[in-house]
């Protein structure tokens, strides 16, 4: 821009000096720069990704509700302990016991009983010493219990679970019993989980869920109850016991537990809550801000780029070409353009490209008309006719003479499409046309609508879209009429 | 040229582009990835029933008759058979049109009645918080997702303080009696109606403001003020006779826009209403109805753009006496 000649003496120290002095156009430059800023850091800024779900239950709220609304004031935040062998503490052995881990962070944990030995060295003796009952010995059932505690000291959580994957490894004529109990405060104990094998068992994984119709009768419960806030009612310390039992057979037996995790899911999470799969809201607002950008600025980009050569070629030509890209130009912009691309997004399929690509195709024609016009004058224009008296062909005169002095113009139009470009994106994703596979602010407020944020009253999952969304468009606004305001000062009014 | 000269000229405009849109809507339907058939042919069937169904829905034909065929049918309203109900879309549309209509002409009606009258009055108060308020609320206009707005009013009005109906254009069952049911259907329209008006009435009212104000201050304003004409004739008979056209151009031009948007805002209040039935059919594939429903609402928009030719024609005289180059 600092090349131009004619209309705009303006180089890019000299616009700059002018744009500093504009307090809206620094507003928004410094709000579009947090946007860049956030857009590029995403990783960093947010504790997890975009597509992590069970972080928390379904369409929790903010962390920090529970300083400002009583309602919330002890809600539980997600609890998720990993229980590997250095995390258990065995509160009772009898004919065995914990294995030593492998190393200290062992997701896996291994009970081990002693194997019973049938044909003990009894003398003669003996035998004439001992009752009669007693010969021949039976096995003694093993026992091992791993305990954990779990202060709890938030009010009832809606649901929790547990999962781990199993497997034993024992003498066919061993018999074992493993069993998952909650022992709350009070010493009441749950039994949430059991299995018994005899012999051998192959790895496989139980899943404890307290929404389960089969844990409910399991605890006496019907349809209708919920066991956790009945289990987790009061405050203190929970102990989670794992129970193993065996009658031990010849060999010794070996109970392998790998990979436990107990989850409370918070019915409070992170800085905005969770949605409806228990994602984190914060970090798909902070990921939309990069979707929103790029779509907003290529978007814009394109489209006015086509807008600019096709309204060059236009008016500098003129005739049957420029009567004939006129009428197209018209014919397009009478078509009514939310609709079309309603169809057209959900023909081409859901992609982020898909959505640049449309809303560029069905808005480059203001552009076209604006540049046409200014090309009709310039066109006009002494040295463009000095150029072409000294041979200069017609893609030389609209490259080099025409281009660069509508410039200015297209490049505040520019900015001033961007926020329509973003708004259009957020209006195919509300809708349930955008990309599925990416987090954009449009979509945030579709599965907000569709997915219980009315019912619960989620209006944390609802206002920080729409804000975020407003304000980068407000600051593009900003921009886009400070940039005209300096370099199109006749223009100012009409945008 | 000639005013009648004129709009025959915008009427072949509006008719070609009319064509265009069904020619596009004709073709867009047949590029579709897959055989639109299999959304309605269900495998099960014998090969004869399969036959038949594809019989039906004219899908055998060479695209060129069936082209033909289509805009024969176009011309009698003919608009197939729905995929999903198998009904005619012809009369679902009949069905949803006058709601959509109710919808469109309240918001319409009271978007530019509030938003004019604010702006003319801003316009005589500059400086005032009110002039920065009308300022504010267009920008903030153009910025807001209005969708975003229609999901704060359905929340706060319809979950949070619930004295409006959430979704629907009247109670199931309605209630007995004329009256009644003529409470029920605007208590049932004041949210979508409502929140129509709230996002668009700011940018009517900064642009009548803006308008106001460049007119008064022309020359001839000045004039007429110096001539020692009351304020109120100058306002009248001087200013507002330069405003009009521009405004009621404005108001014609914006027909379109509202009819399109008439998409998100039946969708958000499950509205039964031409603009859903488009989307409901979009996403079911549904491709007879999404047609059809397109047609209707790029006719709506033709039909809007014409009427802003002819009104932009009357209200501004330049345009009878001839072009003068304006294109």
């Amino acid at each position: 821009m600092s090349k131009n000649k004619t209309q705009t003496k303006i180089g890019a120290p000299t616009f700059w000096e002018q744009y500093r002095r504009k307090p809206l156009g620094m507003v928004g430059l410094a709000i579009v720069s947090l946007y860049v800023f956030v857009a590029i850091f995403a990783p960093y800024l947010t504790p997890y990704t975009p597509k992590e779900i069970l972080l928390a239950d379904r369409i929790a709220a903010p962390a920090w509700f529970r300083s400002i609304l009583p309602k919330f004031a002890d809600a539980p935040s997600s609890v998720r302990i990993s229980l590997g062998s250095q995390e258990w503490t065995v509160s009772e052995a009898v004919g065995g016991g914990l294995a030593p881990a492998e190393s200290d962070d062992s997701p896996l944990s291994v009970i081990q009983f002693e194997p019973f030995v049938r044909d003990e060295v009894v003398s003669e003796e003996e035998i004439d010493v001992l009752e009669v009952e007693e010969y021949p010995k039976e096995p003694e059932q093993g026992v091992v219990t791993l305990s954990y505690t779990l202060p709890y000291n938030y009010s009832a959580p809606k649901t929790f679970g547990l999962t781990f994957n199993y497997w034993i490894e024992a003498p066919s004529d061993s018999k074992t019993e493993l069993e998952f109990v909650i022992e709350t405060p009070e010493g009441k104990r749950y039994s949430l989980w059991g299995k018994s094998a005899s012999g051998q068992l192959a790895n496989q994984p139980a899943r404890i869920d307290s929404r389960d119709l089969s844990l409910k009768q399991r605890l006496g419960m019907t349809i209708f109850d919920d066991p956790a806030p009945r289990i987790f009612s009061s405050r203190g310390d929970y102990s989670l016991l794992l129970i193993a039992r065996t009658i031990p057979g010849e060999e010794p037996t070996r109970v392998y537990i790998s990979d436990p995790e107990f989850y409370i899911p918070g019915t409070v999470h992170g800085l905005l809550g969770a949605d409806h799969m228990g994602a984190d809201l914060w970090t798909q607002l902070v990921y939309g801000t990069r979707i929103s950008l790029s779509i907003g600025l290529s978007a814009a980009a394109i489209s006015v780029a086509v807008g600019t050569a096709v309204g060059i070629i236009s008016g500098y030509l003129g005739g049957v070409v420029d009567e004939f890209i006129m009428r197209i130009v018209d014919v397009l912009m009478a078509i009514p353009d939310l609709p079309i691309l309603i169809i057209l997004g959900a023909l081409l399929g859901k992609s982020v490209w898909n959505i640049v690509l449309l809303i560029s195709a069905f808005a480059w024609m203001g552009t076209a008309r604006l540049v046409r016009s200014q090309t009709l004058s310039l066109r006009e224009r002494v040295f463009v006719e000095a150029a072409k008296a000294s041979g200069a062909s017609d893609a030389y005169v609209m490259i080099i003479h025409i281009l660069p002095n509508v410039l200015p113009l297209v490049f505040a139009g520019m900015v001033l499409r961007i926020p329509s470009a973003i708004l259009t994106e957020a209006a195919l994703s509300f809708l349930g046309l955008g990309d599925p596979r990416v987090a954009t602010w449009g979509r945030m407020l579709h599965n907000a609508r569709g997915f219980g944020a009315f019912t619960t009253l989620a209006w944390w999952w609802l206002v920080p879209p729409g804000l975020a969304i407003t304000f980068l468009s407000l600051a593009f606004v900003f921009i886009g009429n400070t940039v005209n305001e300096i370099l199109n000062p006749r223009y100012r009014e009409r945008s | 040229m000639g005013y009648s000269r004129y709009l025959l000229r915008r009427l072949g405009y509006a008719l070609i582009v009319l064509f265009v849109i069904i020619s596009f809507n004709f073709a867009i339907f047949r590029l579709m990835p897959g055989d639109a058939t299999k959304m309605i042919i269900d495998p099960m069937f014998t090969p004869e029933a399969k036959a038949e169904l594809r019989r039906q829905f004219g899908l055998d034909d060479p695209p060129l008759v069936q082209y033909v065929k289509y805009i024969g049918s176009l011309a009698k309203f003919d608009l197939g058979l729905s995929f999903s109900t198998r009904r005619p879309v012809i009369n679902e549309l009949k069905e949803r049109l006058p709601n959509t209509m109710v919808l469109f002409l309240s918001s319409f009606v009271l978007t530019t009645m509030i938003g004019i009258s604010v702006g003319v009055y801003t316009a005589s108060k500059r400086g005032t918080f009110a002039d920065s308020f009308v300022t504010g609320a267009g920008l903030f206009a153009y910025a807001v997702p209005s969708f975003w707005i229609q999901l704060l009013l359905l929340m706060l009005f319809g979950y949070y303080i619930p004295i409006l109906p959430i979704h629907g254009t009247m109670s199931a069952p309605p209630p007995d009696g004329f009256f009644l049911q003529l409470l029920d259907r605007i208590h049932h329209l004041i949210l979508p109606a409502g929140s129509n008006v709230v996002i668009a009435f700011g940018s009517w009212a900064l642009y009548t403001r803006n308008t106001m104000l460049e007119a008064l201050g022309q020359d001839y304003i000045v004039t007429a003020r110096a001539k020692g004409l009351h304020e109120k004739t100058v306002l009248r008979h001087h200013a507002l006779r330069s405003v009009l056209p521009p405004i009621v151009t404005l108001i014609f031009s914006a027909l379109p826009g509202m009819v399109a948007g008439a998409v998100i805002t039946e969708t958000i209040f499950s509205w039964h209403g031409v603009g859903k039935y488009l989307l409901d059919a979009v996403m079911q594939q549904d491709y007879p109805a999404a047609q059809g429903a397109f047609y209707l609402i790029a006719l709506a928009v033709v039909t809007c753009n014409l009427a802003a030719d002819v009104v932009y024609g009357i209200v501004d005289p330049r345009i009878r006496v001839g072009e003068g180059g304006a294109k």
